[in-house]
Formats: C-alpha cells, structure tokens, sequence
C-alpha cells in the first residue's frame, strides 16, 4: 500500500482517517471492524500530534503505512515526536466508568478504545522514531 | 466528513444538532457551542447524533465538560445515536450518565 505522509497537525486527522477507511475497504473489513480501527489509529495520530509534537514545542510528520497480508491488515504510524508507549498508560477500570460525567477523570479514555477497537496493537521505539502497530484479523467475523 | 454543530434553544431546552465526524480536530468548535448553550443556563441538554457518524474521545471529554460546567441539575440526552458511534458513548460508560434515546420527546 502506498505511504502516507502528513504534517502532524489536527487537520490531518481526516486524510489519515480516509487512508485507514481506503486500506479496511481493500482488506474487505466489515463497517464495525473498519471504525474499530479508524478510531484506534485516529486516537493514537491525536496523541502523537498534541502531546508527541506540540505541546513539546516540536513539529514533524506523521508517516502512515498499510500492510495487506491473506489473513491480516497492518497499519503503522511513524513519527519523531517525544517517545510514548500507550501501552504505559493507565486505563480507567469498570468503576471509574460508571462514575457521574460530573466526577470522571479526563485521561485514559482514548488509549481504552484504541485497545477495544482493534485486533492486536503493538509499540516500538527504533532508532529515534516512534512506532505504533494496529493489526486486524480479515478472517475474523 | 466535516463537523458541524447547530444550537438552537427553546424555552429551558437547548438542543446540539451534531453531523460529520467529531475529533480533536473539531472537537474545539463543539466546545464552543456547548459554552454558548451554557450561557442559556437550560436544565436540559438534547445531542441530536443521528448524523454524526464518527466520535473520538476528544468529543467524549467535552459531554465530561458539559456536564461539570452545566452542573448536575441538567440532564442530557443523546438522541439518535446508531451503530459504532453509540458503541464508543456504551464503552465508555456514558450510558450511566446521559439519557440515551432512539428519538425525542419534548418536554
């Protein structure tokens, strides 16, 4: 699949949101398992843009790359911005969840539904550049 | 799909028509509405979703907004939601807070 590269802005959140709805058509995803990952991958750019880049004081790209196998789709986001493992986050358990909107915590939120949205996710710091990996089964229901 | 939030206020009730895609990208402009409907000081907030086809959690942490700037005297409803969109509000445990309905009723 052909790479997508975007200046890590919010605006490019819709062109990497149509690369990751374009690569679930290919691979034949159904519409749940397509937004499950075009949430997930949507979620993790918002971070790297606002946290790995701007609020550092730092700018740079966000490099997207689809990979299509017989049995799965791969997704990867590269970027330069501060390391961040999602994976280290702390996510809020089923009683924080069902606490009143009025008492909620803001954090954890999003890295909850990148783990729910998507088959396996996976990440890497390789030679000064951040990895994130979304895979989704194509054989799955 | 582009965002796009529209207020319109009747009596106690102010009512969010929500269509597109809402992330972090778009979620600042919901914000703005919901400060705008705040201003109003309603006792009911009606999110009318049937037309808003994505929702990031960016748009969640501004119904957490909505609720703690609204205070806990008004209710929310969010009507019309379908589909992964009212997957994420579930997963989310949103459900336990807001009143969730296929369509509304007026008050």
């Amino acid at each position: 699949m052909k790479q997508l590269c975007v200046p890590a802005t919010l605006d490019a959140l819709e062109e990497i949101g149509k690369y990751v709805l374009d690569a679930t058509s290919q691979a034949g995803l159904s519409p749940k398992a397509a937004y499950g990952l075009r949430l997930a991958v949507d979620e993790i750019a918002t971070n790297i843009i606002t946290h790995g880049y701007d609020e550092a004081g730092g700018s740079g790209d966000v490099v997207v790359n689809g990979e299509l196998t017989a049995d799965t789709l791969t997704i990867v986001l590269e970027d330069t911005g501060v390391p961040f493992n999602p994976l280290d986050a702390e996510l809020p358990g089923e009683e924080e969840l069902s606490l009143p909107l009025e008492e909620r915590a803001i954090g954890g939120l999003g890295i909850m539904l990148v783990l729910k949205g998507v088959d396996s996710f996976d990440y890497q710091h390789v030679g000064g550049r951040n990895r994130n990996i979304f895979v989704m089964n194509r054989t799955a229901a | 799909m582009a965002f796009d939030a529209q207020l319109t206020v009747t009596g106690s009730t102010a009512k969010i028509t929500l269509t597109g895609s809402l992330d972090a990208a778009s979620a600042p402009r919901f914000k703005e509405i919901v400060e705008q409907a705040a201003q109003q000081k309603p006792t009911r907030l009606v999110l009318l979703m049937n037309d808003l086809v994505f929702l990031a959690s960016a748009g969640l942490r501004v119904l957490i907004f909505a609720k703690q700037k609204m205070g806990t005297g008004v209710d929310i409803y969010v009507v019309g939601s379908q589909g992964p969109v009212l997957g994420t509000l579930e997963m989310s445990g949103f459900h336990h807070s807001v009143f969730i309905q296929d369509t509304y009723a007026e008050a």
